[in-house]
């Protein structure tokens, strides 16, 4: 049994005037890989930006604990600083700033990753060619004019960097052609392995889970968790859709789907 | 110190005129700079040769007077028809130095000049320094500009540029202006043969009470000429800054197209930012646009900022350090990078 890494309990949070999420749980072992599924608007990525502590979405109840500290009021710098990394849907665009300036600053606030700036080159341009990354491309602003699956690469590149215990992949698997996601799933399956850290993969398409081990499946619906169950349901949702879980979802308050169903 | 008190001063009363003016109450048409005006009664010194009169500069006619009165000695450059000058032309500007500059770049040659103004200069240290800097690039000529500007809290300079160039010259300026008491920039190009060409990237910073002015000045008279200006800056605390842009699409420039893009950052609460981006058009067949992106560092970059571990001081404090590290990176030459170290003070520390 895992080390507990993350525990969510009774959450709820939504937008100022909108409630998104009503009473997820959900707990992640230190190295584990869990897998958030769902149909459009069902709350994953509002889970995923309210884990990292987005300011937009607000906690009404329940509770967020992280490597054994409670987080729920921790800003999402701190919480980055802890060892929680989210990799962006939509990564936003920052004009006036390098890319290779952002990473240096961002490894600078962390004392474990500080080191020269010769050694950092060099492990910037190692990441980079292992992602198949121009390194031209560190010398221009961040996100802006890359492409959307350059864009994916640059959050990977963060996440080999920074080495977070816990990454959450929001969808980075969406707008990737075939030769794109393989490069981003051998980075994943890279952070697995050099790493160990634990993943929540937030996503509609399973083939960047081939590479991967998965866990534990969670199923999300209208901001509920509706499901849990080991990788197999993965392939369950594959074949059947979501129509089930949203029909639980209908009843109101019916008992979790469990691992049998 | 007595003789010091009583040196003779001049007040230049309208510097960096944008062609084009609006509502004085606006107070962007100009600025009023006091200079020091030493006699040179006795002296010996070179002037430039009189073709160089005819090169427009960008902080106007009563500047170039100035300079052409003050400075110790004119410095000709000139590079021979088709040969590349591997060596930069350097103007290092030191403290209350004023500097008085003609380039020639003959048909295809190419020449990298590198203005270097402020290294070595101790904040505290009052003064004003100049530099005026005119090129003629003629037929199929590159030229490669880079002005890095860093004065002292304390200090005033003014820097004039004026290009003139030829049919299919190609002009690329690169500006870092980095700080300074009161820092005013002109720049004047003349893309006067058709398919001339100028690429202008101006990044600054001035924070604290400082004065940025700049005035630039881009004259498309031949055909299918190309003018493409943009501005990033990070303003901080109580700065000034003010920037006037012209484009001037003159009768005649059929083909011509002039963009010019700025953006910049606000950090201050009373910050002082004017921008006065102007297109002057007097052709039919041309294209000319400008646009300007002027705030802070918005919701969604502060929330991703954060989610990698920096909060919103880091963040603030990334976009100033991203601009002198961008100086540091592009600096090209020995003189360059010293006025960076200089104006970055303990930004860059983190870099051994």
């Amino acid at each position: 049994m895992a080390t507990q890494l993350l525990t969510v309990s009774n959450l709820s949070a939504g937008t100022e005037d909108k409630p998104i999420l009503h009473g997820v749980d959900l707990a992640v072992g230190a190295g584990e890989c869990h897998v958030l599924m769902g149909p459009n608007g069902a709350g994953k990525s509002t889970l995923g930006h309210v884990i990292m502590g987005d300011p937009a979405y607000r906690v009404t109840s329940g509770s967020i604990e992280f490597d054994g500290a409670d987080v729920t009021e921790l800003s999402a710098d701190k919480r980055s600083l802890a060892g929680i990394f989210l990799s962006y849907q939509a990564p936003v665009e920052v004009p006036g700033v390098p890319l290779y300036s952002f990473l240096r600053s961002i490894c600078q606030m962390r004392p474990e990753l500080k080191t020269t700036a010769r050694k950092f080159r060099e492990r910037v341009g190692a990441i980079a060619d292992q992602l198949e990354l121009d390194q031209g491309f560190l010398m221009r602003e961040l996100n802006v004019g890359f492409s959307g699956g350059e864009k994916k690469k640059i959050e990977m590149l963060q996440l080999l960097l920074l080495q977070p215990k816990l990454a959450i992949l929001d969808e980075t698997d969406s707008g990737l052609d075939v030769d794109a996601l393989g490069i981003v799933s051998r980075g994943i399956q890279a952070y697995r392995e050099q790493v160990g850290g634990a993943l929540i993969v937030i996503t509609h398409n399973t083939r960047i889970l081939e590479r991967l081990e998965v866990d534990r499946t969670h199923v999300m619906v209208h901001g509920r968790m509706v499901a849990e169950g080991p990788a197999e349901l993965i392939a369950d949702i594959d074949r059947n859709g979501f129509e089930r879980f949203e029909k639980c979802e209908d009843c109101g308050g019916c008992p979790m789907v469990g691992d049998a169903e | 110190m007595a003789e010091k008190d009583l040196a003779p001063e001049l007040t230049l009363e309208r510097v960096n005129v944008a062609p084009a003016q609006t509502w004085n109450r606006l107070r962007t048409n100009d600025i009023t700079l006091t200079v020091p005006a030493r006699g040179r009664k006795g002296d010996v010194y070179f002037s430039l040769p009189r073709l160089f009169e005819g090169v427009e500069c960008g902080m106007g006619r009563e500047v170039t007077d100035w300079v052409e009165s003050q400075a110790k000695d004119a410095r000709y450059v000139e590079v021979p028809r088709g040969e590349k000058r591997e060596e930069p032309i350097v103007v290092a500007v030191g403290s209350g130095d004023v500097t008085d500059t003609g380039v020639m770049v003959r048909a295809g040659a190419e020449v990298t000049v590198v203005v270097a103004a402020g290294a070595g200069e101790k904040d505290g240290e009052a003064g004003t320094s100049a530099s005026l800097v005119r090129v003629i690039a003629e037929a199929g000529a590159r030229v490669h500009l880079h002005e890095y500007v860093g004065v002292g809290a304390g200090q005033q300079h003014l820097e004039s540029v004026g290009i003139s160039a030829a049919h299919d010259a190609r002009v690329d300026v690169h500006q870092y202006l980095l700080g300074g008491g009161t820092v005013a920039l002109g720049f004047a190009c003349d893309l006067a043969g058709d398919h001339a060409r100028v690429d202008l990237g101006c990044r600054y910073h001035a924070g604290g009470t400082e004065v940025l002015d700049i005035n630039e000045i881009v004259r498309q008279h031949g055909r299918n000429t190309r003018s493409e200006l943009s501005y990033n800056g990070v303003l901080e605390d109580a700065a000034r800054k003010g920037l006037r842009t012209t484009i001037d699409l003159i009768h005649g420039a059929k083909g011509a197209q002039g963009n010019e893009a700025e953006t910049v950052l606000v950090l201050g609460d009373d910050v002082v930012n004017k921008t006065l981006p102007t297109i002057l058009c007097d052709e039919d067949d041309v294209a000319g646009n400008h646009g300007a992106t002027i705030g802070s560092v918005s919701p969604e970059q502060l929330a991703y900022l954060a989610d990698r571990g920096l909060s919103r001081a880091d963040a603030e404090r990334l976009f100033v350090r991203a601009l002198y590290e961008d100086a540091l990176m592009h600096a090209p030459c020995d003189e360059a990078r010293a006025v960076v170290e200089a104006g970055a003070g303990t930004l860059l520390d983190e870099e051994a």
